[in-house]
């Protein structure tokens, strides 16, 4: 084939300019640290990466609603062991009067620590988290209990949030079941814990009413099944704190997965890209060089 | 047969050798030239006459100056830069529409969902916080932002397109007047004297500069012009000194019609699929509407089903109803009109599912796991939010991706063909150097022969003294 100095000198543009291209993705590559840089790089790696960024995304939103969700339950769990702490209180209170007292300065006495305890009690039950009364369900904007009635104002109404996709985790544990002893789906027994701190505090009478021992020893035996039920509230509620710990490990497994996969795929090899980028390199100048040597040979120079 | 036809034979030579040094400093002094094919002088012996009983000839002359030129090289070259010139102008404008879906390094139409229902799933934990629903609405907007910022930016590259037409078919018409141009130069040219070979070489310049924006067919015809059809139709496009003219018909300003008026034929209108043209309404009509179909379906299936499950929630004053995003009418235009409904705002989000209770979280709940379910598009859903917008960056990816692949084979072809029509048809300086030394001593040769002649006739002058 008949060659001339322009064919060899467009040659020498169209390889340089490849030379160029390669070494400028390389390039681009060992400064971002990323082997796909855009979608067409490589479009099913891409798919992959935006689809694994999509569940980190989810997964870290999860870990945020876990690390809520048990700062939640930490403050229904404190609020829970200081009522089984009045409860167990009052029952020490109703032990010590089994069997009545005459002396009316005694009944006087416990007469008001009861009544000081139950107030303690109504105090804990509207304990809140943020500005959210925790056991007053989905109408947690007013507090649930008063020192007025035994009313419960809250609502029933279990809530939820998501821990992994599709899979919820009820949060509250509602006044009523825990203190009035109704409500069923959680159910912790049948005890009105209120009521009976109202029948014990009649029972002990006061500096002008006698004790009803009958009534004192019926108040201790309910109330015993009162702690019992507030016990099985505090179990539950550590039962819901161990799975949310398991989800957040898991949770954290799954995205160390992702992170490693979403690595392999993204992360670019420094070693392999040092060593092509070197090679590319040394074609490149072997190119640059070759075209400077041979687009300087012309007739001229001899003639 | 005297001395004075050896002066004579020696006159000629002088002249030739002079001629084809012209040639040769012309192939020189065109080294450079786009489209230039390089010219030689063919001699031969003039014709001989018989002396003294023996034919002797009577010098030299010059049968032809030639251009070197491939007929079947030019018709490759001009179905190579047909495709081309539409796979590269079709690369150039998906390159310029990828950064929109570069979810890989940015942040996008992807991120912005995720972190509105992620706003969501913080609402569910405090279904009545002030700030929890202020990040919900914010969240909403970003992707509001987002699907607006995508549909401006397809649709401006649709109109770029359209208005891309104008110089487009202004630039064939002038490539078709000037090649009918020279071919009625050309034509009366070769009827008078020889071959008008820079003029063919401007035409067959002009008929590869014009393939890479529209597919031709030509023909060569024996007066030296060429006629050209349109791939796309058939039509005439030039035939000997006439050409036709494209043109755009802007009744609809975002909507140019490209019609064809061939030579003496009356206008129609044509559907170009070839070439930079080709490529162009491609683009505008198919490739690009495409991506911006999806992005609407996507746009369209967010705002449904958000909506579908905000209406049947309550606000924590019961309020109930209300929709989260202004409800769209048609898929097409969705991502355009994506916005947060008029009737929005911290106090009309509906978490609740109950509309006495305020701090029930089960409508939060249920909107957030819209962002697990199938949704996409909407009536008959086969994907999710995020995987159908993974699906179609994935498809963006691939088609710049195959449209990078199909350029460089273009290139790497019409390279190839056109290192074979220079190898054939380009100048090379070596070879005129050497020409021009040769016919430099064949020059001094002749006058030599007319220094002898002279110097041989001198005797016989001098004799006769």
């Amino acid at each position: 084939m008949r060659v001339t100095a322009n064919m060899s000198s467009d040659n020498s543009i169209y390889n340089l300019q490849q030379g160029r291209a390669k070494l400028d993705k390389l390039q681009n590559q060992v400064s971002s640290g990323q082997n796909v840089n855009t979608p067409s790089d490589d479009p099913i790696s891409s798919r992959l990466l935006l689809e694994i960024g999509d569940k980190l995304r989810a997964i870290d939103q999860r870990s945020g609603n876990i690390n809520k969700a048990t700062s939640w339950l930490q403050f229904t769990n404190t609020a829970l062991d200081g009522m089984s702490a009045v409860v167990n209180q009052a029952k020490k209170v109703a032990g010590t009067l089994n069997t009545g007292s005459d002396d009316p300065a005694i009944r006087q006495s416990a007469h008001d620590q009861l009544v000081d305890l139950k107030k303690q009690l109504i105090d804990m039950a509207n304990t809140q988290f943020g500005d959210q009364y925790i056991f007053a369900g989905a109408d947690n904007t007013t507090p649930p209990f008063s020192n007025t009635n035994n009313n419960y104002a809250g609502d029933s109404t279990q809530l939820s949030i998501e821990v992994a996709q599709n899979s919820v985790q009820a949060l509250n544990v509602t006044g009523d079941r825990l203190l009035k002893g109704i409500g069923s789906n959680p159910t912790y027994g049948t005890t009105d814990i209120l009521e009976t701190f109202d029948n014990l505090i009649a029972a002990v009478g006061d500096n002008t009413t006698p004790s009803d021992v009958n009534a004192i020893s019926q108040a201790a035996v309910d109330l015993q099944s009162g702690a019992r039920q507030l016990n099985i509230a505090t179990s539950d509620i550590l039962a819901r704190m161990t799975r949310l710990d398991n989800m957040n490990k898991l949770n954290e497994n799954n995205k160390n997965t992702l992170l490693s996969i979403s690595t392999r795929v993204q992360e670019v090899d420094y070693a392999k890209l040092g060593v092509e980028l070197s090679s590319q390199k040394l074609a490149f100048e072997a190119s640059l060089s070759a075209t400077a040597k041979v687009t300087q040979l012309s007739l001229l120079d001899y003639l | 047969m005297g001395l004075s036809a050896a002066m004579e034979i020696g006159k000629n030579g002088l002249n030739i050798y002079r001629i084809a040094t012209e040639v040769t400093s012309e192939n020189i002094a065109n080294v450079n030239t786009q489209g230039y094919s390089r010219q030689r002088v063919l001699l031969e012996s003039a014709p001989p006459t018989l002396h003294n009983g023996f034919p002797l000839g009577t010098g030299v002359q010059i049968s032809v100056v030639e251009r070197y030129y491939d007929g079947l090289l030019q018709q490759q070259l001009v179905s190579a830069q047909t495709t081309q010139g539409f796979d590269t102008s079709r690369s150039t404008v998906l390159q310029q529409i990828e950064p929109y879906f570069n979810e890989v390094t940015n942040d996008g139409i992807g991120t912005a969902i995720s972190n509105f229902f992620g706003a969501w799933q913080d609402l569910t934990l405090n279904p009545g916080g002030t700030s929890e629903r202020q990040v919900v609405i914010t969240r909403a907007q970003i992707l509001s932002d987002n699907f607006q910022s995508v549909s401006k930016g397809l649709n401006d590259a649709i109109a770029t397109q359209n208005a891309t037409l104008v110089p487009l078919t202004d630039s064939i018409n002038s490539t078709l007047t000037n090649i009918a141009q020279l071919n009625g130069q050309i034509k009366s040219t070769e009827l008078l004297s020889g071959n008008a070979n820079e003029m063919r070489d401007q035409r067959d310049q002009l008929v590869r500069d014009l393939s890479l924006k529209i597919g031709i067919t030509f023909t060569e015809n024996v007066d030296g012009t060429t006629d050209i059809r349109y791939a796309d139709g058939g039509a005439e496009l030039v035939t000997g000194s006439n050409a036709g003219a494209f043109s755009l018909d802007q009744t609809d300003p975002a909507n140019f019609v490209v019609q064809l008026t061939p030579p003496g034929g009356a206008l129609a209108v044509v559907a170009p699929t070839t070439g930079e043209l080709g490529a162009t309404m491609a683009m505008r009509d198919t490739i690009i509407p495409g991506y911006l179909a999806q992005v609407d379906t996507l746009a369209k299936s967010v705002v449904d089903a958000v909506n579908a499950q905000h209406s049947v929630g309550f606000s924590p004053t019961g309020g109930t109803n209300q929709n989260f995003f202004t409800p769209l009418g048609t898929v097409a235009g969705a991502a355009g009109a994506f916005s947060i409904d008029a009737g929005l705002d911290i106090s009309t989000i509906a978490a609740s599912g109950n509309a006495l209770l305020p701090g029930d979280n089960s409508n939060a709940l249920a909107i957030v796991q819209l962002n697990s379910t199938y949704t996409v598009p909407s009536g008959a859903p086969t994907a999710t939010f995020s995987s159908y917008y993974s699906s179609l960056v994935s498809k963006v990816g691939l088609d710049v991706q195959s449209s990078k692949t199909t350029v460089s084979q273009d290139e790497a072809f019409t390279k190839q063909l056109t290192t074979l029509r220079e190898s054939n048809s380009g100048v090379s300086l070596d070879e005129e150097l050497t020409n021009l030394v040769k016919y430099q001593r064949s020059y001094q040769a002749s006058s030599k022969l007319i220094t002898t002649a002279t110097e041989m006739m001198d005797m016989v002058i001098g004799m006769i003294r």
